[in-house]
């Protein structure tokens, strides 16, 4: 028998769940995110070693899901000296690097961004060679300047050479300590969201690296040997070195840990997720066990790149949310006491008037330090000036109606499907929602996003253009099969375990026999 | 005749993109080439015909391409330059002035690059009204106006000069050797007289461009709903209200082929209605029957917040209105119906205007 346990680190609350080799859940525990988080993250490991009381050796797994770079990008603080170089002149000159970057991280950012002479043609022929004197030189200005360093060439996903030459010639000049980032490895087809992304991966890696140091000395310390892994942005799950190597993958893993979480408690593979939080209620397509993936590009700290994002609609219910109202009218926020419920709402003592503070006063949830629920009441009359009744009513006919709206806006047919409830406040939600067959709130539904980074699993995700003239289509698509198996098993993959979660080929138009070939694959963690 | 600012820029590439009817490329990539120019060089003047002399030399500048190629291999500029001078030395002569052959989409905006580097100003007009996937689908081949002399260039240096036969050949020849460029290239096409252009141009799309994208885009600021805003400026028809719940894609030849299901909501409730796309869309049925059919303009917008969504961008669940738009009248003449009508592409059914459709 082994054990997995997984940490959740979200803005609020930082939550852990420790589960056996069966996925069944042991012990599980919420405590509130400390300011230098690694703290934070030991009280809620401890706090679950205690309660399972099983033995630290047979702690294999620790996986840990977190919004550190999500945080340092949106704050920009952190952020490293970075050099970009794009290789692809001729083309995409009319459209520097970082053109369309918020002027406040193009400032913090663009200081060494250079172009070169390289890149390639869709059909893999050199638009131009690279020329090493002109690499060289752009090197040679950022010597000393940055701390990383980002590569991105022309059609570098149909072949990685000209990026892989200059990284090299970088190592040369630059020395070990200069982080490179080769968009090849990052991003898809699209040059500008790829590039951006690179350059975002850049500027995060002080901050990852710092971020995988203060988790494996907060293991250590507990004195755990456990296998560490962090979750990125698809559901699956990243080694610490990977976590350093591409930082940028880790953002947005908050909301598909939570969608994969509720799918497994509920054992329900299609269906609708709601995750109430204190802020907001985040809704999201539950398919096959995976969230459904947003078509549109991800902005991030108001960049745009091309990373499949889970499709969430959020609405401003949670916890938190402050109800007003005016003259006899309700709304419900969409601002919210957040974090500081227990120091601002009027259950403990504060003077906003929160959802909280209904559903304490209606005794359907229990806090520690809060009032008893008379009194919770009585307080909630002082400020309202209708009777509590009608204010209960049109509090809870505001809540259904604007998370019925939401499931309508995920719903992609006329047939109605469960909904599943999860989060620390799924107490909100109506037993009944118009256009779902049952709402589920099922056990643990408090820690799903603890429990979706534990049972995260591998991935790999490969693409190529071919000449259907040239190549057999057939033959290249076991190809990429096979190198994205090789990529999954280097990674710890159970072989046995891997399964294809997508394998498309696409004719691109106006290209007489291009074909877009992409694959993906998952499997779960060797034991 | 005014000048037009980064901020103009923004409204005009919205409103390219409604006129895109789902194609065209999307313009992003346009805006941001655009607005590095009009940064380097300074603002544009945007003339109408009517100010032209009836001599003036004016070329249509356009990108041609792949769209998946368009976001990878990005423009270096020069290429636009290129057939711009290029067509100058052919001709002989300096040009006046130049103009978008096709508003809708990525090559409405593509103009004021090439006008901000050659300080010279652009024709409030175009050769379709709207977005097609060919370069002869322009209202300049009703008039009998010849495509060629066609200059072409690549980022890399390449160029090339065309005299085809007709219109037609213009398409299939540079077609074939933008392939070879590596899949896009910029093109001067269709020389024309100021005269001319006053006979054969869809007149004032871009200033019509600019009002789409204002109506969508300063709703808010007057508290106004922007899909309301959007159908009054536009004149449109709303044709449906609901839900995508399907999406399926292939590739025929060059294009892409779609059809794009919605679930009727609202008012629709209980209808279903199909959009058939090639890049563009071009049919819109609604419970089988035809409710508006290409060369009239189908839109798809999203209902939250009025922006037009395109054919690649299509995403289940998302929630949607259908509008019609009234093609521009040369478009609903017997030659121009043959050009840009559903026969053009393989459809049995016959061109009956969308007011008469939806009368």
């Amino acid at each position: 028998m082994f054990y997995k346990i997984g940490v959740d680190v979200g803005g609020t609350n930082t939550d852990a769940v420790l589960i056996n080799n069966e996925n069944h859940i042991i012990a599980k525990t919420k405590q509130t995110t400390s300011l230098d988080v690694s703290s934070g993250i030991e009280k809620a490991i401890r706090k679950v070693l205690q309660q399972a009381k099983v033995p630290t050796e047979a702690i294999k797994y620790i996986m840990l899901g977190t919004t550190h770079c999500t945080n340092a990008l949106v704050e920009r603080k952190n952020l490293n000296r970075i050099g970009a170089i794009r290789i692809g002149l001729p083309a995409s000159k009319a459209i520097p690097t970082m053109s369309d970057f918020p002027e406040d991280l193009k400032k913090l950012l663009q200081k060494h961004c250079y172009m070169v002479h390289g890149g390639y043609e869709y059909d893999g022929r050199a638009i131009s060679d690279l020329n090493e004197v002109e690499v060289k030189e752009c090197l040679r200005k950022m010597k000393g300047e940055i701390e990383s360093l980002a590569i991105t060439g022309i059609f570098s996903k149909i072949n990685p050479d000209q990026e892989l030459q200059v990284a090299s010639w970088a190592k040369e000049i630059l020395g070990d300590t200069v982080k490179i980032s080769c968009s090849y490895q990052i991003g898809g087809l699209g040059l500008l969201e790829r590039e951006n992304a690179c350059i975002l991966n850049s500027s995060l890696q002080g901050v990852a690296s710092r971020m995988v140091k203060a988790f494996k000395d907060t293991v250590d310390h507990l004195g755990l040997s456990s296998q560490l892994f962090i979750g990125q942005n698809d559901g699956t799950l990243m080694s610490l070195e990977q976590v350093q190597n591409f930082p940028v993958l880790t953002i947005s893993s908050g909301p598909t840990n939570s969608i994969r979480g509720a799918g497994a408690l509920s054992k329900i593979e299609n269906g609708i997720v709601i995750d109430v939080g204190g802020t907001t209620s985040d809704g999201g397509v539950l398919v096959n066990f995976f969230p459904r993936e947003s078509t549109l590009a991800a902005q991030i700290g108001g960049v745009f790149t091309n990373f499949r994002m889970p499709d969430v609609v959020s609405v401003g219910i949670g916890g938190g949310t402050i109800v007003r109202f005016n003259n006899e009218t309700c709304t419900l926020g969409p601002d919210s006491v957040g974090y500081r419920l227990k120091e601002k709402s009027i259950a403990f003592g504060g003077n906003m008037l929160t959802l909280t503070d209904f559903f304490l006063a209606e005794g359907k949830l229990d806090i520690d330090d809060s009032f008893k629920k008379n009194i919770i009441k009585e307080k909630i009359r002082e400020i309202i000036a209708i009777p509590y009744s009608q204010a209960l009513k049109q509090v809870k006919t505001n809540i259904q109606l604007e998370i019925e709206k939401m499931v309508d806006k995920l719903k992609t047919e006329a047939k109605d499907i469960p909904v599943i409830a999860c989060g620390g406040g799924a107490f909100l939600l109506p037993k009944e929602i118009a256009g779902a067959s049952k709402v589920l709130f099922p056990m643990y539904m408090e820690v799903a996003n603890a429990l979706g980074a534990c049972i995260a699993q591998i991935s790999s995700e490969e693409e190529i253009i071919i000449n259907t003239m040239k190549d057999d289509e057939n033959e290249e698509m076991e190809k990429l099969l096979k190198n994205a198996t090789i990529i999954l098993l280097k990674n710890g993959a159970k072989a046995k375990s891997i399964k294809i979660l997508t394998k498309v080929s696409i004719p691109l138009a106006y290209l007489p026999s291009a074909v877009l070939l992409k694959v993906k694959l998952c499997g779960d963690l060797a034991q | 005749m005014r000048k037009i600012t980064i901020e103009d820029l923004e409204y005009i590439s919205l409103g390219s993109t409604i006129l895109g009817t789902g194609g065209g490329g999307d313009p992003y990539i346009g805006k941001l080439l655009a607005k590095n120019a009009i940064k380097n060089y300074g603002e544009v003047t945007l003339i109408k015909a009517a100010e032209l002399n009836d001599n003036a030399l004016v070329v249509p500048i356009a990108a041609f391409g792949a769209p998946m190629i368009l976001v990878e291999k990005l423009f270096s500029g020069n290429e636009f330059y290129s057939a711009f001078e290029i067509m100058e030395s052919y001709l002989g002569r300096k040009i006046d002035a130049i103009m978008p052959a096709e508003a809708g989409g990525l090559n409405g905006v593509i103009p004021f690059a090439v006008a901000a580097k050659k300080n010279i100003p652009i024709v409030d007009a175009d050769g379709m009204g709207r977005a097609f996937p060919r370069l002869e689908m322009v209202t300049f081949t009703l008039h009998g106006i010849s495509v060629s002399p066609i200059t072409q260039a690549d980022e890399k240096g390449n160029k090339n000069v065309y005299h085809t036969i007709n219109n037609v050949w213009g398409e299939t020849l540079v077609g074939a050797t933008t392939i070879q460029m590596g899949g896009s290239c910029a093109i001067g096409c269709y020389p024309m007289s100021g005269n001319q252009v006053k006979k054969a141009a869809v007149h004032g799309i871009i200033s019509y461009a600019q009002s789409l994208g204002e109506a969508i885009l300063n709703a808010k600021k007057h508290q106004k709903n922007p899909i309301n805003e959007l159908i009054e400026k536009a004149n449109a028809i709303k044709l449906f209200s609901g839900k995508i719940s399907n999406i399926t894609i292939k590739t025929e030849g060059r294009w892409n082929k779609g059809i794009c299901e919605i679930m009727g909501l609202e008012e629709d409730s209980g209808s279903k209605m199909e959009l058939d796309f090639q890049n563009e869309f071009l049919m819109a049925k609604k419970n089988g029957c035809s409710v508006a059919i290409t060369p009239d303009l189908i839109v798809l917008i999203d209902a939250e917040n009025a922006h037009p969504i395109t054919a690649e961008a299509i995403q289940y669940g998302t929630r949607v209105i259908v509008l019609g738009m009234k093609a521009d009248k040369q478009w609903r003449t017997p030659e121009g119906i043959k050009l840009g009508g559903p026969e053009k592409f393989g459809y049995s059914e016959e061109f009956v205007p969308i007011e008469i459709l939806n009368a």
